[in-house]
């Protein structure tokens, strides 16, 4: 029973973070290197923050998510907006080159040491018990919620006003897009800032429960597996794939060896693209067209 | 009023590739005119340049206007031109290959525009194209040739335009699906009193639907006129249609450096 | 294949002048020059400069590796740190086990690498584009997980320990001899690749990049090509890290990270796609910048306080030099040189028309 709960709760962090994948891949057809090191930057802003609020939680973690989303916002703006339409590599060589810079950031201002933002907050983080003896922390049930919250608000958003296809259709052809009337700049400014939300929140939640520093880099890297095995484009793959990924990982943990959680996640990346490429429910993109 | 003006338009790549060399253009309202010219003259360049760039290749207006209904509109972004009323069907990627014809038709719509105005343009479209009705559902990368293109010219008129740029219609088609498009283009110009702005390659077909032409070579246009004038002058009858018909001409007659161009490019 | 713009009165009437490596006799004096300056280097530089020159040459052939495979045949890799590792662990593992010495641990290094480069490739026959990074990428940390395997199975948790190759019985150690051996390798290296890239295999490659369904309709095996450019790059690429290896006399784990493989990209970005200059610039210039790095740091007052930063502001330091590269100057600096070659062969005109243009 307890496997059946770390498996959920891996899949919620999985999916948290897949999503912001999905949601940038979608539009621009880059894949973000730099989400994990935002999801980080996202954290350590509430550390930041939960020193100066210290005794006003929730002001604390609001205040950190408006800046990681003003944050997500000024990458794009400033940086990937003049990548718009360029060559994919180079847009997704820029994201890796964010990432690096940001790493060098965040030691900088803050130092490689381990954070706890829970302590910095006051606050604490009991296991509950539910049912068949299983526990699960405070921190991990919410952010399970969380996971199920955002998911819940992506998908009526993108039902809602067409905002699917567009979104779509600026990943499919971004010239063809912008003689249609989409306008590309306001959608991947969009997108880049829904990403980074949801990232920062599950970095957030993440380092209430287990304590803050740049190994979560490593779990942003891990997350990109759900988000192909599901489908890059789809939200309910990245759901879906999280589930999967995080399945494997916590059954190899559990009855191989322990050291394999880092290297599962890749496995199942090289078995989906040698036996679908396009993932579960992503669009099957026409690989070898020209 | 004037739908379109260009006015000395200058069209700089990589700032070091001059593509468009100072070319002056008019269009009527409710009027087909045609830029004619071969490959590289500038023309798919223009149609750009009215419709807006994105920044690749390093593309800008470095000199010169267009002006759109009075409004100068150079170097806007392509979404702006959209929303004032001018719609490319550009030559390669007309259509959207991962969504379905319906999809595509919708994509354009703005979110702003309610329901009853999305079917109406819907329906335009499938007025104006039947078979697309029946293909709503397909995707549209498998759709054949001039099925795209259909797609392509009813993605366009979903966007409610006032200009219709074309990019080489006839490309690649079977002439007996581009009589079928054309004869439809001169149906939406007459019913919907569209101006369209179209580039050709083939001077046949230009000929056939367009009521002005202006010829381009190496950036600048070099001959300009009434489409029945244009058909029966010499120079484009040489170099563009292949001479007169029913004459026959020999080979050494026809060689370029015997015959000299009454412009100069 | 030459993309320089060149003076009027340069003119080529036979195909031996179209292939030739040197095309002018003032780049054959230029190339001596170099050469004059390569050999005098050693007898004038202190040790950290000499170690500083023979990073640069080992970097210089996981650089030329690298734009083989990325530059030339279009094929995006996110692997490399893997394939050097690969190389480095060879060497290491068969010191360790069987105490080859050098003549057999850098060829069982390229085999190696080789064999790594059709699994790297195999993907590549299917994906294109970002998916085939992905696969790369997801092998590199399978092949940097089996090294921790070793290394933790057979004991050597901080890392093997290579002693330094010995010809003739005399051991390899001083800066000179490194410098020789890896001016050595590198050229090699750049030898091989511009014999590659101007025989039918570059024109190949060249067409599979271009444009892969144009290139099989003209009976290019784009498979075949496909596959030995991932398997010249890696053999190439796992000799570099046969080189790495023993020059450090170390091997682990931790050195092969992705950071690795990103600062090979940003050689090949830097540097500017497509040019084996450009690799060697990039490699140049990617290898010294963290010691300009260091040497502005410490030059500050109140240095010490910053000393333990350094990393960090590495870090900081190679992101911001790689976002201004791809974003300002994606051509790199082989094409900020191509555009001062330009501006003075064209001078007084800027610009030339789009006619004149081959693409």
């Amino acid at each position: 029973m307890q496997l059946i709960v770390n498996i959920i709760v891996l899949a919620a962090i999985y999916a948290l973070l897949a999503c912001g994948y999905v949601l940038i891949y979608r539009v621009s057809r880059v894949m973000n290197m730099a989400h994990g090191e935002l999801s980080m930057l996202g954290a350590y802003l509430l550390f930041a923050t939960a020193s100066l609020f210290a005794t006003h939680p929730l002001t604390a973690i609001a205040s950190s998510a408006i800046m990681s989303i003003a944050l997500g916002t000024l990458v794009y703006v400033l940086l990937m907006r003049k990548m718009t339409g360029e060559m994919v590599l180079a847009a997704i060589l820029t994201t890796i080159a964010i990432g690096i810079l940001l790493r060098g950031l965040i030691v900088l201002v803050w130092s490689a040491a381990q954070q706890h933002p829970l302590e910095a907050l006051h606050l604490s983080n009991p296991p509950i018990e539910i049912v068949g003896g299983a526990r699960i922390s405070t921190c991990a049930a919410l952010l399970v919620l969380m996971t199920a919250l955002v998911y819940g608000g992506l998908f009526t958003f993108l039902r809602f006003g067409r905002w699917g296809v567009r979104m779509r259709a600026a990943g499919q052809n971004a010239l063809l897009a912008s003689q249609r009337g989409i306008n590309l700049h306001a959608i991947y400014a969009l997108a880049w800032a829904l990403s980074t939300f949801t990232g920062s929140i599950a970095g957030m939640l993440i380092a209430l429960d287990s304590g803050l520093d740049q190994t979560m880099v490593v779990i942003g890297l891990k997350a990109f597996a759900p988000a192909l095995v599901g489908g890059l484009d789809s939200l309910l793959g990245a759901l879906a794939g999280a589930f999967i990924v995080a399945g494997a990982e916590v059954l190899a943990i559990h009855y191989i060896d322990p050291l394999l959680s880092d290297v599962v996640p890749f496995l199942v990346i090289i078995a989906t693209l040698i036996v679908r490429p396009w993932g579960l429910f992503g669009t099957q993109e026409e690989l070898d067209r020209v | 009023m004037r739908v379109l003006e260009i006015q000395r338009l200058e069209v700089v790549y990589h700032r070091s590739i001059t593509a468009v060399q100072g070319i002056s253009l008019k269009v009527e309202p409710a009027q087909i005119v045609a830029l004619l010219g071969t490959n590289g003259a500038g023309k798919t360049t223009t149609l750009r340049a009215i419709s807006g760039f994105l920044g690749l290749d390093d593309a800008r207006v470095t000199d010169g206007a267009v002006i759109f209904k009075g409004e100068r509109i150079e170097n806007s972004a392509p979404h702006e031109n959209t929303a004032r009323g001018i719609a490319l069907v550009p030559e390669r990627d007309k259509v959207f290959p991962n969504l379905t014809v319906a999809e595509n038709l919708i994509a354009p719509i703005p979110r702003a525009a309610g329901a009853a105005e999305r079917r109406r343009r819907e329906m335009l479209v499938y007025q104006f194209f039947p078979r697309l009705s029946e293909l709503r559902n397909r995707i549209a990368g498998l759709l054949s040739g001039g099925e795209r293109q259909m797609l392509a010219l009813g993605s366009a008129l979903a966007c409610a335009p006032q200009l219709l740029l074309v990019d080489e219609l006839s490309l690649g088609l079977a002439p007996v699906v581009v009589n079928d498009l054309l004869r439809r283009l001169a149906e939406i110009r007459h019913e919907l009193g569209l101006t369209i702005l179209m580039v050709e390659q083939s001077a046949a077909i230009a000929f056939e639907v367009a009521d002005y032409c202006y010829v381009m070579e190496n950036g600048k246009i070099v001959l300009d006129g009434m489409a029945e004038r244009l058909r029966g002058h010499p120079d484009v009858q040489e170099f563009y249609l292949g001479g007169k018909s029913g004459e026959r001409r020999s080979y050494r007659d026809i060689r370029q450096y015997r015959r000299r161009r009454r412009w100069y490019g | 294949m030459s993309r320089v713009p060149r003076a009027s009165g340069y003119f080529r009437t036979s195909y031996a002048q179209d292939l030739a490596l040197l095309r002018t006799g003032f780049e054959l004096a230029c190339l001596a020059g170099f050469l004059v300056t390569l050999a005098a280097f050693p007898f004038v530089a202190s040790p950290f400069q000499l170690d500083l020159a023979c990073q640069v040459f080992l970097a210089c052939v996981g650089s030329l590796s690298l734009m083989l495979l990325t530059g030339y045949a279009g094929q995006i890799s996110l692997g490399h740190a893997g394939l050097i590792a690969a190389g480095a662990f060879t060497v290491g593992i068969l010191f360790r086990e069987m105490n080859a010495q050098f003549w057999v641990t850098l060829p069982a290094a390229a085999l190696v690498g080789a064999a790594l480069g059709i699994i790297f490739g195999l993907p590549s026959l299917r994906l294109r584009g970002l998916y085939l990074a992905v696969s790369t990428l997801a092998l590199h940390f399978v092949v940097i997980y089996a090294g921790g395997e070793y290394e933790s199975r057979r004991g050597f948790s901080t890392g093997i320990v290579i002693d330094p190759p010995s010809l003739g019985g005399v051991s390899i150690t001083s800066g000179r001899a490194w410098y020789l051996i890896l001016l050595l390798a590198a050229a090699a290296t750049l030898f091989v690749c511009l014999n590659l890239l101007r025989a039918r295999t570059g024109r190949a490659w060249g067409a599979i990049r271009a444009h892969e369904t144009v290139a099989e309709a003209l009976g290019i095996a784009i498979a075949r090509y496909k596959l030995l450019a991932f398997v010249i790059s890696s053999a190439i690429t796992a000799v570099a890290g046969a080189l790495f290896a023993y020059y450090r006399g170390f091997v682990s784990v931790e050195a092969f990270s992705l950071f690795l493989t990103v600062q090979y990209l940003a050689m090949v970005i830097v540097g500017g796609m497509g040019s084996l200059l450009g690799a060697i610039l990039g490699a140049a210039f990617i290898t010294v910048f963290p010691y300009v790095i260091e040497g502005a740091l410490l030059a500050l007052p109140g240095a010490q306080n910053f000393a333990g930063l350094l990393f960090a502001v590495n870090y900081a330091a190679f992101g911001l030099v790689m976002i201004f590269f791809l974003v300002l100057e994606p051509l790199g600096l082989v094409g900020m040189w191509r555009r001062v070659q330009s501006y003075f062969l064209l001078w007084p005109y800027a610009r030339r028309s789009a006619t004149g243009v081959r693409r």
